[in-house]
């Protein structure tokens, strides 16, 4: 190969990663970045968001680029450097206000009056992606956390589903004696699992109102409710309730265990759904799932919300319009009935009105049952807080990681909520606690 | 005219080692998030680490790493790296798969090992344990979680060394050998007497650079617990990168990362203290 030729090659080679572009690409780009999705995940986001958004908006290529677990962190270091996708993907509400202060978001309230998003999204959500007063993200999906459990085991052993605390622990007491785990669990792959179990007991327990008090500085997390809640979770731990392979196993394993029949609970979130058809699988209607049952004097169960990621449009964004439009097509009922048919729990939408969604007769009619609940729970302002959602970062680090001091006897119940006060009083007062909407 | 020539390297070194850690040093006198504006706090984030537990924990954890890895690894490679001089035969073999480990990605070793040998469920443990001797997995106790990391990282890691002693080892002069040899040296005689006096600076150099790695610690340690459970296994650098990333406190990850520079930079102050020394003589 002589030096021409070699050059000439290089030079056609290095066009490669432009052709598509180029060749293919009518409309002007509007681009994403996602976080790590499975083969068949990445499958549905081509067909439903990708293909249908550019079918139904053909002035515009919406592309879609994988960043991984570690796309908070790029997403950070991109939008500091003027760089970045268009439409803004963050792990939360907490990520919002840093970036909104910094001047990295563009305020979407002209958006939300001209596209309907103020009529269409329930209103808390709207809320809760505010700072200092504007609009700068709207939840990507809501979740909630719950009880799943194994119909199956429970018919076996004569059990039924806990609608009380004491029954749920009578059930759980009763699992133990049979050998089996009660609650599946495990933080092998995330250690923010524990984030859940906190979370449950905070609002089952103490209460939401006692939540929301403390969130808004009325009370200290190291009140008695909290005390009462984090001491009846450690009592679970002792009991054995989360069995001893918690730190080993993976968030899979321990939903395979679940519908093998190893264990007739899990406590999780349902985001959860999205597993039942695999591990299930012609058995789907064996899995139940029920609010996470109250302590007395709280009623009914509470929906803890729960928003684990948001949208929102990059300040240095070339195509605004673009990607306002993007958002406003996941906020659509067709977008959210095709997604949910294919890939449940991450794409539920906060939709005030689900009455035009249809979802696919394939999936679990438990999982449209269960949004509705929390949607109706949101609506009538009956709903908890996730620690995720609500608490500011370092307060949340400390929550998840303070949690297995107290269980494997490195602190105590006191300590443990000193320390998370004491953190969340200082990012309190360095103004990096999440929007709360008024109850 | 010569002093051009620096230039490039010179050029390469500033932008991408005196810039980022001139701005590392700035950002632990900060308040930041990584998103706004940094504020200066002074000394805040140096104070706030003396006062933090869990930094002490990662400092004692690094320490424990450093005695580990100063030790274990060397003593292990430096006698395979022997064994393979005096008998010869096999040793080019011996070599590849002691180093194999090394090639394979941090990452996969890590998964291979905690699912494929740690896991009470998919892993050799789960399958002793259901056999009716019980094994916990390491990883799961405070006590142990440390431990079952540094295993890990150890058997990634004694093959480099031995490959690296056993060149060193080839370099020691066959006269000296032959001489203890002919004088009826023991194999331990001729490691105590021969061959280790030989490969000194190389040993030294290790252990220099086992110190500045051993404080450098984080892929093993973050895939495998992400230093807990309850922090058992925290090191000073996956605090810095919960601190970062996490709790969004770059200031405090900065900090951190001084210290770890702090042991770095006093390494190396002896290494060359050393190196001067060896000079002189």
């Amino acid at each position: 190969m002589d030096r021409r030729t070699f050059l000439a090659g290089s030079l056609g080679v290095s066009l490669v990663p432009f052709m598509s572009r180029l060749a293919f690409a009518a409309g002007k780009p509007v681009t994403w970045w996602y976080e790590s999705a499975a083969p068949a995940q990445q499958e549905a986001i081509a067909k439903v968001l990708v293909g249908g958004f550019n079918a139904a908006h053909p002035d515009y290529s919406l592309t879609v680029d994988y960043r991984g677990s570690e796309l908070d962190k790029q997403m950070r270091v991109a939008l500091l450097s003027g760089n970045g996708p268009d439409v803004v993907y963050t792990a939360g509400p907490s990520y919002v206000a840093p970036m909104a202060r910094a001047g990295q978001l563009l305020a979407l309230d002209d958006y939300a009056e001209k596209l309907g998003w103020n009529k269409r999204i329930l209103p808390v959500f709207l809320e809760m992606g505010k700072y200092d007063g504007k609009l700068y993200a709207v939840p990507k999906t809501y979740e909630t956390l719950g009880l799943f459990y194994n119909k199956a085991v429970l018919e076996k052993n004569g059990w039924k589903a806990p609608t009380t605390l004491a029954e749920m622990e009578a059930l759980a007491d009763e699992a133990l004696k049979a050998k089996l785990v009660p609650f599946a669990s495990g933080n092998a792959g995330w250690r923010g699992n524990n984030e859940h179990y906190v979370t449950i007991a905070f609002n089952s327990i103490a209460g939401p109102e006692n939540v929301y008090k403390a969130l808004k500085g009325e009370i200290p997390w190291t009140a008695e409710p909290f005390v009462a809640a984090i001491n009846k979770l450690n009592d679970w731990w002792q009991k054995g309730y989360f069995g001893p392979d918690y730190f080993s196993l993976e968030t899979e394993q321990f939903f395979a265990q679940m519908a093998a029949g190893k264990s007739p609970m899990l406590p999780s979130g349902t985001w959860h759904f999205q597993y039942i058809q695999s591990y299930f699988k012609d058995n789907a209607d064996q899995c139940g799932f029920v609010g996470f049952p109250s302590a007395d004097g709280l009623g009914a169960p509470v929906y803890a919300l729960g928003v684990g990621s948001t949208l929102s449009i990059a300040a240095a964004s070339q195509n605004p319009d673009g990607a306002a439009a993007a958002i406003d097509y996941v906020f659509s009922p067709e977008f959210y009935g095709a997604m949910n048919s294919v890939w449940q729990g991450e794409w539920n939408t906060p939709l005030e009105d689900l009455s035009m969604v249809k979802i696919s007769d394939t999936v679990p009619a438990l999982y449209a049952e269960t949004m509705k609940t929390l949607a109706d729970a949101v609506g009538d302002n009956k709903y908890g807080y996730t620690s995720w959602t609500f608490l500011p970062p370092a307060t949340d680090t400390q929550l998840i990681n303070g949690i297995e001091e107290v269980w494997l006897g490195r602190s105590t119940v006191a300590d443990y909520l000193a320390q998370l006060d004491a953190t969340f009083q200082q990012e309190k007062a360095e103004g990096k606690v999440p929007a709360v909407p008024a109850r | 005219m010569h002093r051009l020539y620096l230039i490039p390297t010179l050029l390469i070194n500033v932008a991408i080692i005196f810039i980022p850690a001139a701005l590392t040093i700035a950002l632990a006198f900060c308040r930041w998030d990584g998103m706004g504006i940094p504020v200066f706090v002074g000394l805040a984030n140096f104070r706030q680490l003396l006062a933090d537990r869990v930094f002490w924990m990662a400092l004692g954890n690094n320490v424990i790493w450093t005695a580990i890895f100063l030790t274990v690894p060397i003593a292990m490679g430096l006698l395979a790296a022997t064994m393979m001089l005096v008998a010869r035969r096999g040793s080019a073999f011996f070599q590849v798969i002691y180093f194999l480990p090394m090639v394979i990605a941090t990452a996969i070793t890590a998964r291979v090992w905690q699912g494929m040998i740690y896991s009470p469920l998919t892993g050799i443990a789960g399958l002793i344990t259901r056999a009716g001797f019980p094994v916990p997995n390491p990883l799961t106790q405070t006590s142990t979680a440390l431990y079952g990391i540094a295993v890990v990282d150890l058997w990634h890691w004694w093959g480099f060394l031995c490959v690296i002693f056993f060149a060193a080892l080839r370099q020691v002069p066959q006269e000296q050998i032959e001489a203890a040899r002919i004088e009826g040296a023991s194999f331990w005689q001729m490691l105590r007497y021969v061959l280790l006096p030989g490969i000194r600076p190389t040993i030294t150099l290790m252990m220099i650079m086992t110190i500045i790695w051993s404080f450098l610690v984080f892929d093993f340690v973050y895939i495998l617990t992400q230093g807990g459970p309850a922090f058992s296994s925290e090191v000073l650098s996956t605090l810095a990168y919960r601190s970062a990333f996490y709790d969004l406190a770059v200031g405090k990850a900065a900090a951190v990362a001084v210290v770890i520079s702090l042991f770095g930079l006093a390494t190396t102050a002896v290494y060359i203290r050393l190196q001067a020394k060896e000079f002189d003589q």
